[in-house]
């Protein structure tokens, strides 16, 4: 369904992205682990075209998005969710969910996706009128889930959903997103900690500088000295 | 004194409901695509202008704004796309915005002088007749002017509110990042705001044609006055450039009547000075 091939990427002189290839079927999740600063968030935001490669190509559903502008991108059924967030913050929690169905394949079915997503985030079908900006981190981070989840995606791309959260909602995202893989969406998210997703990921990545140095099964990947050393401190 | 007041505090509501406008115009262009544009007062010249042109083939007012609120559309399209657009590319496009809108403010109003000679035209009233309430006399064309005025924010406050459209410009001006994110093609919304504030000025131009006439060079007072209303009322916030427009309008009205016409910029320089010293970012900005 998404197909990277050997894309680079820069931000400016300095080379972000060396030559990564991956690729994540319908129903798949795959997970890309690796420090901070090394080019993770890069490769999602190349794929859902806010960066654009300097080599290399990404098709999706065979066809080339490489150079198409990210609107256009997302209109296809490829959706980013940040993880700065990225909410509209004068904006309420409705507001910001209807924008997420902004794109025209998914405006016809706002209302069926609204429903959708308060069944799956019971917690913000409680606070549609409350502005974005007055939500704690982890009312923003389900918002920013929701959001993505109403442009009616067919692939999304996941950056750090733990991240900054308290065990206990990171636990609640988590399993959120085991939901959300159990329709068919193919997943890749990337995450600089072993999250408790891998025992349902279908192949675990590692980028190191930019590059992918291992890749995969879960088992292989538990068992892989790199990755022991780097994320188990064994 | 009474009934003066009245009068002076009604040509006040008056202008002010036009300088709404216009500034409105001046604070979603810098909220969404983050341009000062120095040609905000050509553009109001412009509107001036092509209302003398159409009514020198004789159609009337209703007409006037049918024909040239798309050529101010057009022309503020336009403009975003041939001349902001390519410099976005930079590093340090925003100084050249700047640059490029500055030139573009020359150019024109030096068009404008070529074009239609250094002195003024003068525009027919929009409605003729005066209304008289208890010995309070009202010109039926500042009560229209105010209708027009009052009629253009409450459309555009629901295009902002409730259109799908008005809905990204606000997204874009909220989180750029965010808006691309949920598929908003940003370059499009940027054209869109540089035109709807083409057509606000404009319009802000033709409504007081009747009033002030129009000149090559008189879009310099607009410009310098937009940008005080928005800076008062913070820039970038549409609320805040409503309140502040009425505010000043108000105070220009009685500063004109009590002390005479050449201290109105001064006191609105005064009332800016002031509340930038105790609100650095105006009524209703904020920081970021």
């Amino acid at each position: 369904m998404l197909e990277v091939d050997r894309i680079d990427a820069c931000y400016g002189e300095f080379q972000v992205l060396k030559k990564v290839s991956l690729s994540v079927e319908e129903g798949e999740m795959k997970i890309v682990l690796g420090p901070n600063g090394h080019g993770k968030s890069t490769l999602l935001k190349t794929i859902c075209g806010l960066i654009k490669p300097t080599a290399g190509a990404i098709r999706f559903k065979g066809r080339d998005i490489t150079r198409l502008p990210s609107e256009k991108i997302v209109e296809m059924g490829v959706t980013y969710i940040a993880e700065d967030r990225e909410l509209f913050p004068e904006m309420t929690v409705l507001e910001n969910l209807k924008m997420g169905g902004y794109n025209r394949r998914a405006r016809p079915r706002r209302a069926r996706n609204l429903e959708y997503v308060f069944d799956l985030f019971p917690k913000l079908a409680g606070m549609k009128k409350r502005f974005a900006s007055n939500l704690s981190g982890g009312e923003a981070r389900m918002l920013a889930i929701a959001r993505g989840l109403m442009s009616d995606a067919a692939f999304l791309a996941i950056d750090e959903p733990s991240l900054g959260l308290a065990p206990i909602l990171r636990l609640e995202v988590l399993n959120k997103i085991k939901e959300i893989h159990r329709t068919g969406i193919g997943i890749l998210l990337v995450e600089s900690n072993i999250p408790q997703l891998v025992d349902i990921a279908d192949r675990i990545y590692l980028m190191e500088e930019g590059e992918l140095v291992f890749d995969g099964s879960r088992d292989e990947a538990l068992n892989n000295p790199d990755i022991k050393e780097a994320f188990l401190g064994v | 004194m009474g009934r003066e007041f009245i009068e002076v505090l009604i040509s006040g509501i008056t202008n002010g409901s036009v300088y709404a406008v216009m500034a409105v115009g001046m604070a979603l262009v810098y909220g969404v695509t983050k341009v000062f544009n120095f040609a905000y007062g050509s553009f109001y010249s412009m509107g001036g202008y092509f209302a003398w042109v159409v009514f020198g083939a004789k159609l009337g007012y209703p007409l006037v704004f049918v024909v040239v609120i798309p050529l101010l559309f057009l022309a503020g399209w336009l403009t975003e796309q041939l001349m902001i657009k390519p410099l976005r590319q930079r590093a340090d496009w925003e100084m050249m915005a700047v640059m490029v809108t500055l030139g573009l403010a020359l150019f024109l109003d030096n068009f404008y002088q070529a074009v239609f000679g250094p002195f003024v035209k003068s525009l027919p009233l929009l409605v003729e007749g005066d209304i008289t309430a208890g010995g309070i006399v009202i010109a039926v064309q500042d009560i229209t002017i105010f209708l027009v005025a009052f009629g253009i924010m409450i459309g555009f406050m629901l295009f902002l509110g409730k259109n799908t459209l008005g809905m990204a410009v606000r997204a874009v001006a909220q989180n750029m990042t965010g808006a691309q994110i949920v598929g908003v093609a940003k370059d499009r919304i940027f054209a869109l705001t540089f035109a709807i504030s083409a057509v606000l000025v404009g319009t802000a131009g033709i409504l007081l044609a009747p009033k002030y006439f129009v000149s090559p060079f008189g879009g310099w007072v607009i410009l310098v006055k937009a940008w005080v209303i928005t800076a008062f009322g913070g820039m970038g916030s549409i609320k805040g450039s409503l309140y502040a427009a009425f505010i000043l309008g108000i105070v220009e009205a009685l500063v004109g009547w009590q002390l005479g016409f050449t201290w109105t910029m001064f006191a609105w320089f005064a009332v800016l000075l002031v509340t930038l010293i105790i609100r650095p970012q105006g009524l209703f900005g904020t920081w970021g």
